[in-house]
């Protein structure tokens, strides 16, 4: 019939359309007519999955056919390569790969990602850090060695590293020496301990077992992320530290609007911790999402005043509750409480509250008493009971019902499932 | 009255208007909110333009009217700030459902304007279409052309190498390409053939003088090119056939001379279809010393000097003149000799026979 629709746009446009499909399916387009031979071959964006791979269960045989086409391919490209993914199970630690990046590296690169299958780590060839142009790189599962005369990523915006085995000072020194860093990840780090220092950074996702953490330079900070893993060697080692763990961390963070932490948290922020110490104010903090908080514990329930105490604006505020100990163990300590309720402080933007795996312990019972009287503009309260507390329900739904609330409109929804 | 009037008046005065004109020259006059969510709009509003009917907006030549309207109700509802995103990924959804003619033309127009979200929309709905599909339904669809040959199709751009059939292709192809490569080197590399051929003139001429008993002694040097390699390769098929091949390649150049071209399809056209045939095969067969084939060139740099060649071209003259006389007594032996004869190895740069040509061509330019 009539004439071509789709080869007469701008290559702009051919890119992005490939760059949809799967990169098998960019490459077929190579046999539709003469002019789309090479069109899949000045593709910018790279991305490698395990799309790219027919399905077939002998492991050597498809690792080779994934290598073989990603060489190829990567032959008979033409042009600037802006990013570069790699990430398939496929692969293994090899000398194709190393091959790959070097090509890749003398591409003016600048977004990698790299992540092999289990098996021998990975070990990140030094090309790697010659890619001067990286905005973002992503690494899971590999071995870095920054070279000594590294000067680091003038132009990294976006760093996450997964299981990677760095030596610690090195990674201290990679965060520091990439000014324009904004967005750092870093999971699953043994016995860590990190001092940040990067002026610029805005978003901070950590997990794994830290010995120590400080935010020594970092103001600019927006959204935190912290899930806390803890042994008993580093429970061992805060026993013995004198340190305040919550100004350490949080202490110069003015800026903040996100903070979410998980695990041990607030455990580890409670070690520490002090009623009367000077805290920085949280004006812009927003959402307070908190998992595992253990009520038992009246230090971490400390933190949380402490941080609720700080934030002023505070909007959401979720909190997953871990106490292990049914209701009405032990005294509540009553005195303490006391104390609490008698600070004026309100919470006048709080609007919603999360309460989940509520145990009905005292001091959890008082938190959300306390929570109720000093949030006048309260809108919904949830509270969903732990699956584990089966008889202490009633208990809780007759304190919840006598407690005084602050806000005329808040209402409380108590989440019952039968099971 | 009055007031009612003005109070209803009022919000529509307040709404601003830009006239926008599209490559048919017609002009539009859309609301300025919903206009201004192009950036190429945009643009243009800040640099003055599209105010009034007198000063439209040109839009971009991909901007026809119908594209104009699609893309005005995109950005209508897109520009209200309250949506929700499920709100907004809905309307997406319904909003791509066109046939494809219509979603490239659409993709190129919002291109031209500069709407990135919507030429992200329209390049996901045109990776869908493509997606899965077999190249015939791609290519129709697109109304592509179907303009590869078989042979680029099969390129090892994919590993598809390990299909036997994919390697016997590409193996029948690559003769087939070196078939038309010698053919082509052929009609140009005749002064080479003109210093190969200089040895062999003794022979060349002796085995003329003495007749076709001669064939085994003078066999060597002729057809130097290719019988060298035959040499190696194949001992027995050449050695039988010299004579043949020899007065063949007289007769050939005799037909060279007397057409001064020696291109193939003139050649084939002249001899009798036995010979054609032979010649074929001969090429085939030829095929098979495929790595000899291009390196070859060391027969080229002959060294003789002056004084040999000059010997040498006189008596070529010789026997050209020599030959033209006896052309049709030639041929008829030719003929005979043929049929006897197992698969003949001709060959058209016969030593004699270009060689002459070239030399005389030489002469009469």
């Amino acid at each position: 019939m009539g004439d071509d629709l789709i080869s007469e746009l701008p290559q702009s446009i051919i890119e992005t359309i490939l760059t949809k499909l799967s990169i098998r399916d960019a490459v077929r387009t190579s046999i539709l007519s003469s002019r789309w031979r090479y069109k899949w071959a000045s593709l910018t964006h790279l991305v490698f999955d395990d799309r790219s791979v027919t399905q077939c269960n002998d492991g050597p045989l498809v690792e080779d056919k994934v290598a073989n086409f990603i060489t190829r391919f990567l032959f008979l490209h033409n042009g600037p390569i802006h990013k570069f993914s790699l990430s398939t199970s496929y692969l293994h630690s090899s000398p194709d790969v190393d091959q790959w990046l070097l090509f890749i590296s003398r591409k003016d690169v600048k977004e990698l990602v790299l992540e092999l299958g289990e098996g021998e780590w990975f070990r990140a060839p030094s090309c790697v850090f010659d890619c001067k142009k990286l905005t973002r790189l992503e690494l899971i599962r590999c071995e870095l060695d920054p070279p000594p005369n590294f000067k680091g990523f003038f132009c990294l915006k976006q760093l996450s590293l997964q299981q990677v085995l760095i030596p610690p000072d090195d990674i201290e020194c990679l965060i520091s020496s990439c000014p324009l860093l904004e967005s750092l990840t870093l999971s699953y780090f043994d016995s860590l301990e990190l001092t940040v220092r990067a002026p610029n950074l805005k978003y901070l996702i950590l997990e794994g077992e830290f010995k120590d953490l400080c935010l020594a330079n970092a103001p600019l900070l927006v959204a935190i992320s912290l899930a806390m893993y803890m042994t008993d060697d580093i429970a061992e080692h805060f026993e013995q530290s004198s340190t305040c763990n919550f100004d350490r961390f949080l202490g110069g963070v003015p800026n903040l609007e996100r903070l979410t932490g998980h695990i041990y948290f607030t455990k580890y922020l409670s070690i520490g911790i002090e009623r009367g110490r000077n805290a920085i104010t949280y004006h812009h903090l927003k959402f307070i999402d908190l998992y595992q908080v253990s009520f038992d514990d009246l230090k971490e329930v400390l933190v949380v005043l402490q941080l609720i105490a700080c934030s002023p604006n505070l909007q959401e505020l979720q909190i997953l509750g871990s106490s292990n100990t049914p209701a009405a163990t032990g005294d509540p300590d009553t005195g303490y409480w006391e104390e609490i309720f008698l600070c004026n402080c309100t919470l006048d933007r709080l609007k919603t509250v999360k309460m989940s795996d509520v145990s009905g312990v005292p001091h959890e019972m008082k938190f959300i008493e306390y929570l109720l009287e000093r949030s006048p503009g309260l809108e919904t309260m949830s509270i969903t009971p732990s699956v584990y507390n089966t008889e202490g329900r009633l208990n809780m739904l007759i304190d919840l019902v006598r407690f005084r609330r602050a806000s005329p409109q808040a209402s409380i929804v108590f989440i019952h499932e039968q099971v | 009255m009055t007031e009612a009037d003005s109070e209803i008046i009022k919000p529509e005065m307040l709404k601003v208007y830009v006239w926008l004109q599209t490559s048919d020259g017609s002009i539009q006059q859309v609301e300025q909110e919903v206009a201004m969510y192009c950036p190429f709009i945009c643009h243009e509003i800040h640099s003055g333009m599209g105010s009034s009917k007198n000063y439209p907006i040109s839009l971009p030549s991909r901007v026809n009217p119908a594209m104009l309207s699609l893309i005005l109700d995109y950005c209508r509802f897109h520009q209200v700030p309250g949506r929700s995103n499920k709100e907004r990924k809905s309307f997406d959804e319904k909003f791509v459902r066109m046939d494809t003619k219509r979603l490239c033309e659409l993709t190129s127009a919002a291109d031209s304007l500069q709407l990135k979200p919507l030429v992200d929309l329209t390049s996901r709905a045109l990776a869908r279409v493509i997606e899965g599909k077999s190249p015939e339904e791609i290519r129709e669809i697109f109304h592509l052309p179907d303009d590869l040959t078989e042979e680029e199709k099969l390129e090892p751009i994919k590993n598809t190498m390990d299909d036997p059939r994919i390697r016997l292709l590409n193996r029948l192809y690559a003769r087939k390409r070196k078939e038309l490569k010698e053919r082509e080197r052929l009609k140009n590399v005749e002064t080479e053939e003109e210093h190969a051929d200089d040895r062999s003139v003794d022979d060349l001429l002796s085995f003329i003088n003495g007749g076709n008993e001669d064939s085994k002694g003078s066999r060597t040097s002729k057809n130097k090119k290719k019988n060298r390699k035959r040499k190696d390769h194949d001992k027995t098929a050449p050695l039988n056939c010299i004579s043949t091949s020899s007065s063949n390649s007289s007769s050939n150049n005799a037909v060279n001379m007397n057409k001064k071209e020696s291109n193939e399809p003139a050649v084939y056209g002249k001899l009798p279809p036995d010979l054609r045939n032979a010649t074929k095969m001969l090429d085939i067969e030829n095929d098979r010393f495929d790595p000899e084939d291009e390196f070859d060139d060391c027969d080229l740099d002959d060294d003789i000097d002056p004084a040999l060649k000059e010997k040498i071209d006189r008596e070529v003259e010789d026997f050209a003149r020599r030959l033209n006389s006896d052309w049709p007594e030639r041929m008829q032996e030719i003929l005979s000799l043929g049929q006897d004869r197992r698969p003949l190895q001709l060959t058209i740069n016969g030593n004699g026979s270009l060689r002459r040509f070239t030399s005389l061509d030489q002469r009469q330019k």
